[in-house]
């Protein structure tokens, strides 16, 4: 078990192109690390970076505290998922699974007994004497992470494992991915362009966006707390609304007017957050960001106490989900659309008016230019 | 399978052009092949005297053609191996992308595009016991194809060369079929690059490998050009493949019953070697 520290790492491509920029990180022993980020945002080369597999130009990468930039792949002592499972079709799923162990030269007893126990976490036992060819994705998904848990190697790094299979058997790996963390009790580096994985996988979550890290925090701390506006909407499903509005400070209240022509509508912030935002930013322009779970219809914000809060937030609804447990309505607010995540029994129909109102005190705010929540807190 | 059994009779008027073209250049000189055999012909090579299966016997009772046989082996075995492992070679080297790459690729594939003869007028210089590159280059002073210990070896490493260029082409769209993330997950586990070969490259070429090796055979047995250049069969009959010996009873000796047996005794072995391989890959190409 390792602990991992990636120093100022870089991948150049070439002259202009960059793959991973100044990239900080220590992992530590245990912690199932997820970097996620849109295609193209450099996760996957960052783990290839950490495998051996890609080069880094600069920085350092210290493996339990030993400097491993020029060490070869297969001495970094990693085990590795890939994203269409690498599996050797000329061999058997025992063959796959042993591999790696007979690259060792393990005596074969002793390979047995770890392949047949591995196959009996992962219930592959029946299928050992298959070839690849003859497995499904399900399966051979099983097999590519038996490969890699059959050692026990320093971290295990997963590329996008996932993202072949279809939705109800994603669901179930990634419980059981979950389970096999604690049961092996290692560490994984996980990498994912899907921000639901990346919540339910990870103790820590690395946000990336163009080869940058922009957040590393827990799922937790990334939800609630993002540090920009790529944090704050890449995060959640369906993701954060985000409204353009104008400082203005009245009397002793912070408001933010929804920019734009038509009747005045406006939100309130609240106890801290009035006070922060109203002192630096009175007459700015900003964006409010607020999560579809945080906007509620009139009726329960009088219950929750904040329904003074919102002041002629009236919206027509465009579009309508019924989820069974939920309904999302979608609006249009300042062309582009917004979600609203509401209680089933709301029956607002599609080209119907509802009046919205937001809990200010998960209401994020966002500088126009930069883009940095100018809400988040470092020390929580 | 509802195959069914009323085909109609216009289908087969579709194949009759091509079967028309093989009829007068395959099925026309392989039954008179088979027909000339059994006799003795004059020197027109017009059949004359039945003498059924005699042809064959005098020839397996020969030395000369048992020679040719046992010659015929060496120079394919030496062919076939040294022809495909240049082949291989030069492939796996140049599967992995490097600048100038291009200019290596083409160099290797050019055998392909070279005729059998031109390269044989070449080595025929560079084999040259006075004013040879080889002899110059190794400081020897060898008749090397006027030597009967190393004839057969000089004009089977040339043939080998010549069909390494397209034993190149084969494996190198062979390699380019296997998965490349393979490698990089055994690089993860841990294995060498020879470990990779044998494990994962060898395994994943043996679709295209048996192919190749059965394509080699047959045109290792057909080689003629070089050897017609080179060495004539000589010194002492140690080049006499049996090609060369069927264009000898031919064309010189005017025996065309023999050579026609010879031509027969030619088409059961590699019918054979082919039979027995397309058996063997059943077994052992599998995925």
């Amino acid at each position: 078990m390792a602990e991992i520290a990636l120093r100022n790492v870089c991948k150049q491509f070439d002259a202009t192109h960059y793959g991973v920029k100044d990239f900080n990180l220590d992992i530590h022993d245990h912690e199932f690390v997820v970097f996620v980020g849109p295609s193209g945002c450099g996760k996957s080369t960052t783990l290839r970076l950490i495998a051996g597999l890609e080069e880094i130009t600069d920085g350092e990468l210290w493996i339990d505290g030993n400097l491993c930039n020029y060490l070869e792949p297969g001495e970094r002592d990693m085990s590795m998922v890939f994203q269409n499972y690498a599996l050797y079709p000329n061999m058997t799923v025992y063959g796959n699974i042993a591999y790696a162990l007979k690259v060792r030269k393990l005596p074969k007893q002793e390979i047995d007994r770890k392949v047949r126990e591995v196959a009996d976490i992962l219930e592959i036992g029946q299928l050992l004497d298959r070839k690849p060819v003859a497995l499904s994705g399900g399966q051979k998904q099983r097999v590519a992470i038996g490969a890699a848990i059959v050692r026990q190697p320093k971290a295990f790094l997963m590329d996008e494992p996932l993202s072949n299979l279809d939705a109800k058997l994603r669901g179930q790996m990634r419980v059981e991915l979950q389970k096999l963390h604690k049961k092996l009790d290692t560490t994984i580096i996980y990498v994912t362009h899907d921000q639901t994985e990346a919540m339910t996988l990870g103790t820590k979550i690395v946000v990336m966006k163009d080869g940058l890290i922009q957040q590393v925090d827990t799922p937790q701390q990334i939800y609630d707390n993002p540090i920009n506006k790529f944090v704050a909407g890449f995060v959640g499903s369906p993701s954060m609304n985000f409204i353009e509005c104008d400082v203005s400070v009245e009397r002793a209240r912070t408001a933010l007017i929804f920019a734009g022509t038509g009747p005045i509508r406006k939100v309130y912030l609240t106890g801290q957050n009035a006070r922060r935002i109203g002192e630096k930013y009175d007459g700015c322009r900003v964006i409010l960001g607020i999560r579809p779970e945080d906007i509620y219809e009139e009726a329960d914000a009088i219950e929750g106490g904040f329904a003074e809060n919102s002041v002629d937030v009236e919206e027509t609804v465009v579009t309508r989900e019924m989820l069974g447990s939920e309904v999302i309505l979608y609006f249009d607010e300042q062309r582009k659309t917004c979600a609203v995540r509401l209680k089933p029994t709301n029956q607002t129909q599609v080209g119907e008016k509802i009046r919205l109102c937001f809990d200010m005190d998960r209401a994020h705010v966002f500088d126009m230019e930069t883009e940095e929540n100018l809400l988040y807190r470092k020390e929580w | 399978m509802g195959k069914s059994k009323h085909v109609p009779l216009t289908s087969y008027l579709y194949l009759v052009p091509s079967l028309l073209i093989f009829a007068v250049f395959l099925f026309y000189p392989f039954f008179k092949t088979l027909y000339l055999s059994l006799f003795m012909t004059n020197k027109m090579g017009q059949a004359k005297l039945f003498v059924g299966l005699q042809n064959y016997t005098d020839l397996l009772s020969s030395a000369s053609f048992v020679n040719s046989l046992k010659v015929t082996l060496i120079f394919v075995t030496i062919v076939v191996f040294g022809g495909m492992a240049l082949g291989l070679i030069a492939a796996v080297l140049c599967n992995k992308a490097f600048p100038g790459i291009r200019v290596f690729s083409t160099a290797y594939a050019l055998p392909m595009a070279i005729a059998s003869s031109s390269a044989a007028m070449i080595f025929k210089i560079m084999l040259h016991p006075a004013v040879g590159i080889v002899n110059k280059l190794l400081g020897l002073d060898i008749n090397w194809l006027n030597d009967p210990a190393t004839a057969l070896y000089c004009v089977a490493i040339l043939t080998a060369w010549l069909n390494s260029g397209i034993n190149f082409l084969y494996f190198s769209a062979g390699l380019g079929n296997i998965d490349e993330t393979i490698y990089e997950r055994a690089s993860v586990d841990g294995a060498s690059g020879v470990q990779q070969f044998f494990s994962l490259t060898l395994p994943g070429l043996s679709p295209i490998m048996f192919y190749t090796l059965v394509v080699n055979i047959i045109q290792a047995f057909q080689s003629f050009g070089q050897i017609k250049i080179l060495t004539e069969g000589g010194p002492n009959e140690s080049t006499n493949v049996i090609v060369y010996s069927i264009y000898r009873d031919a064309f010189f000796n005017y025996r065309f019953g023999s050579a026609s047996a010879q031509s027969v005794i030619l088409f059961v072995i590699i019918m054979l070697i082919t039979l027995v391989m397309f058996r063997l890959e059943k077994k052992g190409v599998n995925y």
